[in-house]
C-alpha cells in the first residue's frame, strides 16, 4: 500500500511509476474484456487534464460527470482532480431538474456525458446554456444530428490532450504540485430521503485516509477483482473504485451494460462485491424463481438441502450441502470466488442475510452517511451477525445519544475524516467539525458483543395511538424477503393498528401467474387479481407469524403501481421515502383506518418512456384477520 | 455512377389473373429514407420482393446502382449489398442472436470447410474475430448486447424484430428493405426502432426502404413516401405533400371528406 500520498493524482502517479504494467481496470466492450494498466490509465489522466486546461478550465471549477460507470468517468474525475477541480457525480438516471438544480447550484462550466441519452438532458437545459461551457460526450452513436458549439467528443479531448503532453511533458509534474491535500475533490450528494439533495464537500485527505481505515478492517491486494456496478455519485462507490483502488491496487471491473451485469459478474468471478441492498433482494427472489422454473428433483433437492442447512450448521451436514447444492448455486450466479460481499446504503432484512450466508456467500453489512464518508462499520471476518451492522472502523467513535433503559437512542458519530461540510454556493465556510458528534437521525443500540445495532430512523421509529413502540423498516424488511413483495411501505404511526401498502414483483409473479393459467395484462391488472390477493395474504400472514402479537399487518393494500424514484418515491439510491409515500397515497391510507373494504382509484401514472397512463380500478383493503 | 440507388422502370407483376403491381415506375436516391405506404393488399410488399428477388416481374425493369438487377438470383442481391427484414418474422429460432447474426455475415467470409482446416496459417482466426468484432458494434447499436447469447425463439416480439434488423444489417447493406419494422410494437419499442432507423440512415449511409403504417412515424421520419393502390402508384413525393394529396386521403385515411 501507498503510505506516503497526499492526493488521488498523486497516488495514481506513484502506481504508474511502481507498477506500470500492473492491470488496473478492465471494461467490456463489445462483448470482449480490455484491460487498462496503472501506466495507462495515468497516461490518459495526464491528456485530459492537459486538454480540459487549455480549454479554460481552472482551479475550483466544477466538472460535471453523467452516464453509467466506465473507465472513463473516473479518468474525467481524477483529471478534473489534476487541476484542482471538483467533480460532481449525477445519477444517470436523474431527471432534468434535477440535473440541473445541482448543476446551477455549483455554477458547474464542463459536464462530461456518457452518450445521447444524457446530451439530451443537458442540452435541453436553455437555463444555463450560458453557464455550461464544455460537454464532453463518449459515444457517438447518434451525437451527429447536434450542432452545438459546446459538444466535443472524448476521443477528440484525449487525442488533442496527448499532442499537449507530447509538446510539453514536464507541465503535467507542476500541474501535480499544485494539488494540496485539503482540497475539496468531490461533491457528493447525499441522499435526500426527506428535501433535496444536499451536496458534501469531501476533500482528499478524507477520502484516501478513510479509505485506508476501511483497508485496515477489510484488507484488499492487487490480487482481488471488484466489478463496479453502484453508481459512481454515491460516496461508497467513490470509495471503492476511486480512493480504496488506487491505495490497494485492486483491479476495477466495469460492465458492458447494466443489463449484463449478472453476465458480465459470472465471467469476472469477483473476489469482493458491494449491491445494495435492493439488488441482494432481487438475486435472492431470482434464485427462488428460477428454482420454482426448474424440474421437480432439483426443486425437492434445493428444499431438502436448504432445510438441512437452517436447522443443523455442523461439520458433516455442511459439507454435504456444500457439495451437493451451494457450490453450484454460487457458481451459477458467478461468486464462487467471493472473499466478501458487502450491503450498504440502507439495511438487508435478516432473512434475507441469512439465506446468502448459509449458501455460503461471506456477506456482511456495512452503515455509514454520505457526510462521514459512506461506510464506519462492517463486520469483521468471522464475526457476522445477522442483526447488527458490525464494529467501526479504527478512528471512528460511536455512541448512542440519550440512551432510554434499553440502551436505545440516536446514533451520534465522531470520524477524523469526515466531510469539510455541505456545500453552499453564497456561504463557503459552511464547516463542520471533524471533532464534533455528528448526528446521524438513526436510532440504534449497542448489543452484548458491542457490535451496533441500527433499528430506524429516529423520526420513523414511531408508536401507534396504542403507544406501541415499532419500526417500519424492520417489518418491510420481512415482508420484502417474500419473493413475491418488491417493495413494501408499513403504516401505523398514531393508528390504531400497522397496516402496510405492498408493491407486488411483478418479475416473479408474473411467471407465478403464467403457470397458474391467471390472465392479466398490466401490472395494475396483475395486482389486482383474487389469485395474486390470496397468495399474498399467505406470504403475509407467514411475516405475521414471526412478529410480536402487536406488530402484526392487519390490513394491507396491492399498489396499482411499483414505487420508483421519478417519483420521488425512492431516493436514487432506492431507499423508501416513507413519509412522502404515507403522504402521497393519503386517500388509501384513509380508506384502511377509515374500515372501507375497498377504494375507487382514478389517476394518471408517469410511465418510464415519457409517457402516461390513466388507471381505473378499485382497489381492495385486504383484512388478515 | 448513377446518383440514385434504385430506378424502377415500369414494373408489374401478375399471379394469374390478378395485377399485384401494374407499371410501377420511381428512384430511390442514394442515402434517403424512403417509405412505401398503401393500404392492405396494395402491392407493397410484392414491391419489396421485386427487389429482393424473390419475385420475378412480368414486365418493366429493375436498375440498382446503373446496372440492371432484373434477372439476377436473390442471394447475389445480397452480395451486392441489399438486405431486408419479413413483415412476419423469419429468424432462425433455435439459434442464438449472435448465431443468428453471424448467418447475414456468412457470405462475406472467405474461408470455407477446408481452409478453416488450418484455422492459423490462412487467417482463419483473424476473421472470426473481425467477423464477431462487427456483430458486436451491430449488437451495441442496436441496444441488445444483453441477449447476445439468448435464443432467438425465446425473446419477445420486439426483441425479435431488432434481431431481424440486426441479422439484416449484417450483410453489409447498401440498401435495406424494412417490412413493416415496427408492425405488433408497443410505443416505447416504435420509438426504439424510429431511432435505430435514422441512425442507420444518417450514421451507417444506408439507404432505406420501409414499408410502415404508424402514419405519425412514417411522416416523422421519412424523406420521400410513395403510396400504392390496387398495385398502382397513386402519389409520390415529401411527405407533407402526401398528407395534402387528395388521392391518397381517399385511398388511404378514408373516404370521409
Amino acid at each position: 500500500m501507498v503510505d506516503n500520498f497526499l492526493t488521488i493524482p498523486h497516488v495514481l502517479v506513484s502506481n504508474s511509476q511502481n507498477y506500470p504494467t500492473e492491470i488496473a481496470m478492465r471494461e467490456k466492450q463489445f462483448g470482449v474484456w480490455k484491460t487498462k494498466t496503472w501506466l495507462e490509465v495515468t497516461e490518459e489522466v495526464k491528456a485530459i487534464s492537459m486538454s480540459l486546461q487549455s480549454k479554460g478550465v481552472k482551479p475550483k471549477t466544477t466538472v460535471g460527470i453523467i452516464g453509467n460507470n466506465t473507465p472513463r468517468w473516473v479518468i474525467a474525475e481524477i483529471a478534473s482532480q489534476t487541476l484542482k477541480g471538483i467533480a460532481l457525480g449525477l445519477y444517470a438516471d436523474a431527471l432534468e431538474n434535477e440535473i440541473e438544480y445541482l448543476l446551477e447550484l455549483t455554477s458547474c462550466e464542463v459536464v462530461f456525458v456518457e452518450d445521447e441519452e444524457q446530451a439530451d438532458k443537458i442540452l435541453s437545459l436553455t437555463n444555463l446554456k450560458q453557464k455550461i461551457k464544455i460537454i464532453i460526450y463518449d459515444e457517438e452513436k447518434g451525437m451527429n444530428k447536434y450542432n452545438d458549439e459546446r459538444l466535443i467528443s472524448y476521443k477528440k479531448l484525449l487525442d488533442h490532450g496527448n499532442s499537449l503532453v507530447k509538446k510539453d511533458s514536464q507541465k503535467f509534474a507542476s500541474l501535480l504540485n499544485n494539488i494540496s491535500e485539503d482540497d475539496i475533490c468531490i461533491f457528493c450528494p447525499t441522499s435526500g430521503t426527506t428535501s433535496k439533495p444536499k451536496l458534501a464537500m469531501i476533500s482528499h485527505r478524507s477520502l484516501l485516509n478513510h479509505a485506508k481505515n476501511y483497508l485496515d478492517a477489510d484488507p484488499k491486494s492487487s490480487s482481488d477483482e471488484y466489478v463496479s456496478v453502484l453508481p459512481l455519485p454515491w460516496i461508497m462507490e467513490q470509495t471503492y473504485a476511486i480512493s480504496k483502488w488506487c491505495l490497494s491496487r485492486m483491479k476495477v471491473n466495469f460492465v458492458e451494460e447494466p443489463e449484463t451485469m449478472f453476465d458480465d459478474l459470472r465471467e469476472i468471478g469477483p473476489t469482493f462485491l458491494l449491491l445494495g441492498p435492493r439488488t441482494w433482494e432481487q438475486i435472492a427472489a431470482d434464485i427462488r424463481s428460477k428454482i420454482m422454473d426448474s424440474s421437480f428433483i432439483k426443486r425437492k433437492l434445493f428444499e431438502f438441502f436448504t432445510m438441512l442447512k437452517r436447522k443443523n450448521n455442523g461439520l458433516i451436514v455442511n459439507v454435504f450441502c456444500e457439495y451437493f447444492l451451494f457450490r453450484s448455486l454460487r457458481d451459477q450466479i458467478g461468486f464462487s470466488y467471493l472473499k466478501s460481499a458487502a450491503t450498504g446504503g440502507a439495511s438487508l432484512g435478516p432473512d434475507t442475510f441469512k439465506f446468502f450466508v448459509n449458501m455460503g456467500i461471506p456477506l456482511r453489512q456495512l452503515y455509514g452517511q454520505t457526510e462521514q464518508l459512506g461506510a464506519y462499520t462492517i463486520h469483521r471476518e468471522k464475526d457476522v451477525n445477522y442483526e447488527s451492522v458490525g464494529m467501526p472502523f479504527k478512528g471512528v467513535k460511536i455512541d448512542i445519544d440519550e440512551p432510554d433503559r434499553e440502551g436505545l437512542g440516536e446514533i451520534i458519530v465522531m470520524n477524523k475524516n469526515c466531510m469539510n461540510g455541505y456545500f453552499s454556493a453564497t456561504n463557503d465556510n459552511a464547516n463542520i467539525s471533524p471533532d464534533q458528534w455528528f448526528h446521524t437521525g438513526d436510532a440504534g443500540y449497542f448489543d452484548k458483543l458491542g457490535h451496533l445495532v441500527v433499528i430506524d430512523r429516529v423520526s420513523d421509529l414511531s408508536f401507534t395511538s396504542e403507544k406501541l413502540r415499532y419500526s417500519p423498516q424492520y417489518i418491510e424488511n420481512k415482508l420484502k424477503f417474500s419473493a413475491f413483495i418488491a417493495e413494501a411501505a408499513v403504516i401505523g404511526s398514531n393508528k390504531p393498528y400497522l397496516s402496510s401498502i405492498i408493491c407486488i414483483r411483478y418479475s416473479v409473479l408474473s411467471k407465478w401467474a403464467e403457470q397458474k393459467r391467471v390472465a392479466f395484462t398490466t401490472y395494475s391488472d396483475l395486482a389486482s387479481k383474487l389469485d395474486v390477493e390470496e397468495l399474498l395474504i399467505s406470504e403475509v400472514k407467514k411475516v405475521n407469524q414471526s412478529v410480536p402479537k402487536k406488530q402484526k399487518i392487519r390490513k394491507f393494500v396491492l399498489l396499482y403501481k411499483e414505487f420508483d424514484a421519478d417519483d420521488d418515491e425512492l431516493t436514487r439510491t432506492k431507499k423508501l421515502r416513507r413519509n412522502f409515500v404515507i403522504n402521497k397515497y393519503n386517500d388509501i391510507v384513509e380508506a384502511i383506518y377509515g374500515d372501507q373494504e375497498s377504494i375507487q382509484i382514478d389517476t394518471v401514472i408517469n410511465l418510464q418512456d415519457g409517457g402516461t397512463q390513466r388507471i381505473q380500478t378499485e382497489l381492495n383493503v385486504i383484512n388478515m384477520e | 455512377m448513377s446518383k440514385n440507388m434504385l430506378d424502377l422502370k415500369n414494373i408489374s407483376v401478375q399471379f394469374g389473373g390478378i395485377k399485384a403491381l401494374a407499371d410501377v415506375s420511381f428512384k430511390v436516391e442514394k442515402n434517403t429514407l424512403f417509405s412505401i405506404i398503401g393500404p392492405n393488399g396494395a402491392g407493397k410488399t410484392t414491391l419489396l420482393n421485386v427487389i429482393s428477388g424473390r419475385y420475378k416481374p412480368t414486365s418493366g425493369e429493375l436498375y440498382y446502382e446503373g446496372k440492371n438487377l432484373t434477372k439476377i438470383h436473390p442471394n447475389k442481391r445480397a452480395s451486392l449489398g441489399i438486405g431486408r427484414t419479413f413483415q412476419n418474422l423469419a429468424l432462425f429460432d433455435h439459434m442464438t442472436v449472435l448465431e443468428n447474426i453471424f448467418i447475414g455475415r456468412h457470405h462475406l467470409l472467405r474461408n470455407d470447410f477446408l481452409k478453416g482446416a488450418v484455422y492459423w496459417i490462412l487467417g482463419g482466426q483473424k476473421e472470426e474475430v473481425g467477423n464477431r468484432l462487427e456483430a458486436e458494434k451491430i449488437l451495441d447499436f442496436l441496444e441488445i448486447s444483453d441477449i447476445r447469447k439468448s435464443i432467438a425463439g425465446t425473446l419477445s416480439y420486439g426483441l425479435r424484430k431488432r434481431v431481424e434488423l440486426a441479422r439484416a444489417i449484417a450483410i453489409n447493406p447498401k440498401l435495406i428493405l424494412l417490412d413493416e419494422p415496427m408492425a405488433g410494437m408497443n410505443q416505447e419499442e416504435k420509438e426504439d426502432m424510429a431511432r435505430f432507423i435514422i441512425d442507420l440512415n444518417r450514421e451507417w449511409n444506408i439507404t432505406v426502404i420501409m414499408i410502415e403504417h404508424d402514419m405519425g412515424v412514417v411522416m416523422d421520419i421519412s424523406k420521400k413516401i410513395i403510396v400504392l393502390d390496387f398495385g398502382e402508384k397513386i402519389a409520390e413525393g415529401l411527405p407533407e405533400d402526401i398528407v395534402k394529396n387528395e388521392r391518397v386521403q381517399q385511398a388511404y385515411l378514408g373516404d370521409d371528406k
